[in-house]
């Protein structure tokens, strides 16, 4: 699968179908189940899904954070041609926080309570570098500047409690950015923040990153940061990625039922209050006995009988080059069903409008 | 909504102040946190009325006042008719019964160690409710039918559940009295998005089909514009603007409601999506 423009120039970041598994009582838990994807320099990769769709997996792998959960890891991280997964740990160290950097949800839990914010960030920035504590003392000033907190040169001295969820964001955005990473990853980074701090915390990172230039990765269950942040859109769904496209693309032509699904359980503040949200029916499926065939086919309300035994690969879809998706029904089939949709049909009367048996019908015993 | 003769819930003046303290021993006052701010507005019969704010507004204490969970600073509550502010022992217990909360987190809120059956069945316990054998359960079964649940599962534990199905049952357990008033304070934030769709409606169609008068708490501009009749926004213990739900989403007139709906992300990118 490729990603974004400008095919002559390398991606930063390539991930080759990755494979996480964690072993459990229960048996092994496949987090991440053959996940590929590219960044560039530059550019903006959206990974959207729910709880335990292995998004957030995905990307402490990539920094090597899942080696001592006893993970199994298979297949490639190639940052810059360097594969992160059999990289040994102090050449990894070397990268992680430097070259490839992190922002998690949680600024409190993220930042030493009983050290000083100045101190935190000194670290970071001598972590990789050979600087007197002087100069990293200015370094973690200008930082600060940077992530617009005021008055940084006061501030540097406070405690994390002293700081409001807003600041300590940005504080971890300071510690973050203190080498210049060519790759920033941010894990939901505004989700534990008041919807107009998450504003600016956004804008923020749009503005650092048109500056640096970096490439960022910004995992979210939230379709509307994706839509504000990124340039591509990646969904998972049960540890793969079920469907990827440009942000516009996505939004306007989504063609993998649980992006419908997500879209349309949504309340969004422009429809009309009386339209009702379609919820997915059922739960989150176990991932460590996933449903055989299409993951997703004991949900879908298109299912049909062969789905729970062949399991779709993520595959083009016509006329749009950024678009793929892994899902059996066929394109033209998919096309008409989200058009039906979209006209305000129930998932049965748009299954009724192509022909296709209901889920009911379909999943009845051949 | 048929216009109601007389609201529900009526709050004026309503003000709760935490004192900030210093000592140890003295605990000398030196001043005070203005958490509600002199907030006066009603709840009507039947509607949803929605609180929107940020952390730290002041709207879930003002919820709590309205539960009397919170002694008010100031102020009133009248509830059905009746001041309610000062009351206390049995008279506040017996309003109690006739208002009921959901809370935000279904995990912290059910008590691991009772099965599901006896927390629903427990609201009927504490007011010594169906009292013969058999009563309770066929009660807590049918209420678990009415949230979704499956009643055969009424002997199992919470951890056998899923968020979503958790909130079921502490609605099914808030429901359990036939309370006049819900008050559901973030009910929704700790659930996934495909989740968080099939309990809105699950609170969409029980306040239809019961004519519960239901106040919605959260912080989430979008869910409160599917939910609610009208909207109050609160912002540092006040109410800024209180409107009719299309109305404020359409011209709001307050500065801090626009800067709201101007901060929620990519509205204006999917709304391409519907407006087609």
């Amino acid at each position: 699968m490729t990603m974004g423009r400008g095919p002559d120039e390398a991606p930063l970041l390539r991930v080759e179908d990755l494979r996480v598994e964690f072993v459990s009582e229960d048996g092994a838990v496949h987090a991440v189940d053959g996940v590929s994807y590219e960044v560039r320099s530059g550019r903006t990769l959206g990974i959207v899904g729910e709880s335990g769709s292995g998004k957030t997996v995905c990307s402490l792998t990539t920094l090597g954070l899942t080696r001592h959960q006893g993970a199994r890891v298979s297949g490639r991280i190639l940052f810059e041609g360097q594969d992160l997964v059999t990289l040994p740990e102090d050449e990894l160290r070397a990268i992680r926080g430097n070259e490839i950097a992190m922002i998690f949800q949680d600024p409190l839990s993220s930042l030493h309570p009983l050290y000083r914010v100045g101190a935190q960030l000194i670290e970071a920035v001598r972590a990789h570098r050979d600087v007197s504590k002087a100069k990293a003392r200015e370094r973690a000033i200008e930082l600060l500047g940077l992530v617009g907190i005021s008055d940084p040169a006061r501030r540097v001295d406070d405690y994390p409690y002293e700081f409001s969820g807003g600041m300590r964001q940005r504080a971890m955005i300071a510690m973050a950015l203190a080498n210049e990473p060519k790759l920033l990853i941010a894990d939901e980074p505004t989700t534990a923040l008041d919807v107009t701090v998450q504003a600016q915390i956004l804008a923020l990172i749009e503005r650092l990153q048109r500056e640096l230039g970096m490439a960022v990765v910004i995992i979210t269950h939230d379709l509307g940061v994706a839509a504000e942040m990124a340039d591509e859109i990646a969904v998972m769904y049960a540890g793969r990625i079920v469907e990827t496209a440009s942000a516009e693309r996505l939004f306007a032509a989504p063609e993998h039922p649980y992006t419908w699904g997500l879209l349309r359980s949504i309340p969004r503040l422009d429809a009309q209050r009386a339209a009702d949200l379609t919820p997915i029916p059922g739960t989150p499926p176990s991932l460590i006995n996933p449903p055989s065939g299409c993951h997703f086919h004991p949900r879908c309300p298109y299912a049909q009988p062969d789905h729970a035994r062949i399991d779709p690969a993520l595959e083009p879809v016509p006329d749009d080059p950024s678009q793929f998706v892994a899902c059996l029904l066929e394109t033209q089939v998919r096309r008409r069903l989200w058009q039906q949709l979209g006209a305000g049909d129930t998932p049965e009367q748009a299954l009724a409008a192509v022909g296709l048996p209901s889920g009911d019908e379909a999943g009845a015993p051949a | 909504m048929s216009s109601p003769v007389e609201p529900l819930v009526c709050v004026r003046g309503l003000t709760k102040h935490f004192p900030i303290t210093r000592g140890i021993v003295s605990q000398r006052s030196i001043g005070a946190v203005r958490a509600v701010d002199d907030v006066s507005f009603d709840i009507h019969r039947g509607e949803t009325l929605g609180i929107v704010g940020e952390t730290g507004c002041g709207k879930s204490t003002t919820a709590r006042l309205i539960m009397r969970l919170l002694d008010a600073t100031a102020g009133e509550i009248e509830f059905d008719g009746r001041d309610i502010t000062r009351l206390r022992g049995s008279a506040l217990k017996a309003v109690r019964r006739e208002m009921q909360m959901i809370f935000q987190d279904p995990y912290s809120s059910l008590n691991p160690r009772k099965t599901v059956g006896s927390i629903i069945g427990e609201p009927f316990a504490i007011h010594g409710l169906l009292r013969e054998k058999g009563e309770r359960k066929r009660e807590a079964q049918r209420l678990m039918g009415t949230v979704g649940l499956n009643p055969e599962h009424y002997n199992r534990y919470p951890h056998e559940f899923s968020g979503g199905q958790r909130q079921r049952i502490g609605v099914a357990r808030s429901l359990a009295l036939s309370p006049k008033l819900l008050i559901a304070d973030e009910p929704v934030s700790a659930l996934d998005v495909s989740i968080q769709a099939q309990v809105l409606n699950l609170l969409r169609e029980l306040q239809r089909d019961l004519g519960l008068t239901l106040m919605f708490i959260s912080h989430d501009l979008s869910v409160i514009r599917y939910m609610c009749d009208r909207v109050a926004v609160m912002r540092s213990g006040k109410i800024v603007e209180l409107q009719d739900n299309e109305q404020l989403y359409r011209e709001p007139r307050d500065p801090y409601t626009r800067q709201l709906l101007e901060s929620v992300p990519g509205v204006r990118k999917i709304g391409v999506r519907s407006a087609r």
